[in-house]
């Protein structure tokens, strides 16, 4: 029953996780750019949902689309000042970009924000739900409906607005997609900006049961990499496949091994997704 | 007199004032020892120029094989009593050990992949060592136990014999990076670099050539790790294993002196090491995270400015001169 059980929290807590890297991949999917700072987009949606809580009283699954439009904005703010600037740049400096900005917000939410650990605190914080045997934390079931919630929505936008069709087909050519009159450097923006804020929403959703602190961001940095690098790097619905099974994986690997060395599981399956199937485990969709 | 021949007398006499400049400074002061860890980093810098200079496979993971020089070097002086010139082998044993089990599955990986497969590789390592207090000493971190004064032993009173082993481990590690450059070693990386599929089709075995150069660059990192250990006394994972603090940093200076380049490294050290300490000093009082800032500031600045970094400004320069006389 401990698998099952684990099984059911690690879909729970894979939910977020899928929607997290959803961001990551869809940068990568429409700019070809590995945004190594992600994480630190995470970690900023929490503070955001943080203060809405302290300060408006807020709870952090409302305050999850404020999150969500702070860090949307900031995004399309960076990608016009920087990233935009190095689309054409040896990767080298791709590279070292983002690595630089990933350096300057944590420092810089440092400096805002202190050292310290911040939490919030909600009616349903430790309630469950019994199904039968198994238990559902309330703040895992909240997060996971939002993120199923917000990735049904970037699927709609994706699938069925103009914006989502023209950046998908900035994507696959970025060429054709000029001529047909898109304009590609703007679908970049919008796609940093939406890749950004979407993981941005997902650390909004798991601050009801995951402090927040400066540093936050390197607990998500191997994890993301490891759900869009086994879905596939800029496939979303891999990420969404990668996003569950690392949680599953994460939950399992607790049963067996102290939590310390839960990132050195994810790890090996991270290099050997790399060496056996680098373009994920659904193949090479874009 | 030549142009090679004026070189080498320049190079020559550049080498003579690095050795007897630390008689210019309080020999327990502080700018000295922001002077060995430029030394150091610079080597380090030039270690990682090798992988990623030569055949552009871009490491941010290199804080693995420095972090097992440290600790192997550091743990069999404790427990054995080794001299650390000997744990500095056995760590550049493991390092090199470590290059060749990362590059087996990374090594057909190329630009993010490879990039994304070292960063994980660093914080895995950073992680063990955290989680494995039984060997490491966990996050407290572990101290070099005091020995008489000695060579043989590693340790020094005074800052300045370190200086002078740093100097030597920063010439012997350009040196090794020029001799590989101008190796058949060299050529194969360029030709990775240039074009790895046309490399493979002109009969250079691609995945071979890029092992060889990674191993002898985790090798060489390890070594330095070993001395970094015995320089600081005290260390532990977060410091040695970091991200920022070591994979990053060693890229960075590589990258703001010229990546690719012998001097570069070099450079860049000199130009990162101070300013870092520099910023510490002003910023540290005031509050965490500055002096990091400033760090990350400069990286991105310098990739948006002139991402060959300072090498490149001499020939911009020479350009921008030409044109001026020619248009005069």
């Amino acid at each position: 029953m401990a698998v099952v059980q684990a099984i059911l929290d690690g879909l729970m807590i894979g939910g977020v996780y899928a929607v997290i890297s959803i961001g990551l991949t869809l940068v990568f999917g429409v700019m070809g750019i590995v945004n190594f700072a992600q994480a630190e987009f995470l970690m900023l949606g929490m503070f955001v949902a943080y203060f809405a809580w302290a300060w408006l009283g807020l709870d952090p699954l409302l305050a999850a689309p404020l999150a969500f439009a702070v860090v949307f904005a900031l995004g399309a703010a960076l990608q016009r000042l920087l990233i935009r600037r190095v689309m054409k740049a040896p990767e080298v400096a791709q590279i070292f970009l983002t690595v630089g900005l990933l350096i300057v917000l944590e420092n810089a939410a440092l400096l805002m924000f202190g050292s310290g650990f911040r939490s919030v605190t909600t009616p349903y914080q430790t309630s469950s739900l019994q199904l039968g045997p198994l238990f559902v934390s309330v703040p895992y079931l909240a997060a996971f409906a939002m993120s199923v919630a917000s990735g049904l929505a970037l699927f709609l936008f994706m699938k069925s607005s103009w914006f989502g069709r023209a950046m998908r087909a900035t994507a696959q050519d970025p060429m054709a997609a000029k001529l047909m009159g898109i304009n590609a450097d703007r679908m970049h923006m919008l796609a940093f900006a939406l890749g950004v804020g979407l993981t941005a929403f997902g650390g909004a959703v798991i601050l009801p049961y995951l402090t927040a602190s400066p540093t936050v961001g390197a607990q998500f940095v191997v994890l993301m990499f490891t759900v869009v690098v086994l879905g596939g790097l800029g496939s979303v619905a891999g990420a969404v496949v990668g996003g569950l099974a690392v949680g599953v994986i994460q939950s399992l690997s607790a049963l067996a091994f102290p939590i310390q060395l839960q990132n050195l599981v994810l790890f090996v399956v991270f290099i050997a997704v790399l060496a056996l199937r680098p373009k994920g485990l659904l193949g090479a969709a874009r | 007199m030549n142009t090679s021949s004026t070189r080498l007398v320049a190079l020559f006499a550049l080498l003579a004032i690095a050795v007897v400049l630390p008689f210019a400074f309080d020999p327990r002061g502080y700018a000295i020892r922001i002077l060995c860890l430029a030394l150091l980093f610079a080597a380090m810098a030039q270690a990682w120029n090798i992988v990623a200079g030569l055949a552009n496979q871009v490491s941010l993971g290199h804080a693995a094989f420095f972090g097992i020089g440290a600790y192997t070097s550091t743990l069999l002086l404790i427990h054995f009593g080794l001299s650390p010139w000997l744990g500095m082998i056995a760590g550049a044993v493991l390092g090199g050990l470590a290059a060749l089990l990362i590059s087996l599955p990374t090594m057909r990986l190329r630009g993010h992949y490879f990039a994304l497969a070292t960063l994980a590789f660093g914080e895995v390592m950073r992680v063990i060592a955290n989680s494995w207090g039984g060997l490491t000493g966990g996050p407290v971190g572990i101290s070099v136990p005091f020995a008489p004064p000695d060579l043989a032993m590693l340790q020094f009173k005074e800052t300045r014999p370190y200086y002078w082993l740093m100097l030597a481990a920063l010439v012997l590690v350009t040196t090794i990076f020029l001799a590989i450059k101008r190796s058949r070693l060299g050529y194969r990386l360029r030709a990775i670099k240039e074009n790895a599929d046309a490399a493979e089709v002109i009969g250079v075995d691609t995945t071979r050539t890029k092992i060889v150069a990674a191993v002898i660059s985790g090798m060489i990192t390890a070594c330095l790790g070993t001395l970094y250990a015995q320089f600081q006394f005290f260390f532990d994972p977060d410091t040695v294993f970091g991200v920022a603090s070591v994979s990053v940093r060693m890229a960075m200076i590589a990258i703001v002196g010229g990546i690719g380049t012998a001097a570069g490294p070099i450079l860049g050290a000199f130009f990162v090491i101070p300013l870092e300490e520099f910023a510490n000093q002003i910023f540290s009082a005031q509050a965490a995270g500055l002096s990091q800032l400033v760090f990350g500031l400069l990286l991105i600045a310098v990739i948006l400015i002139e991402p060959r970094g300072f090498m490149a400004i001499g020939p911009r320069l020479k350009r921008l001169l030409a044109r001026e006389k020619a248009d005069g």
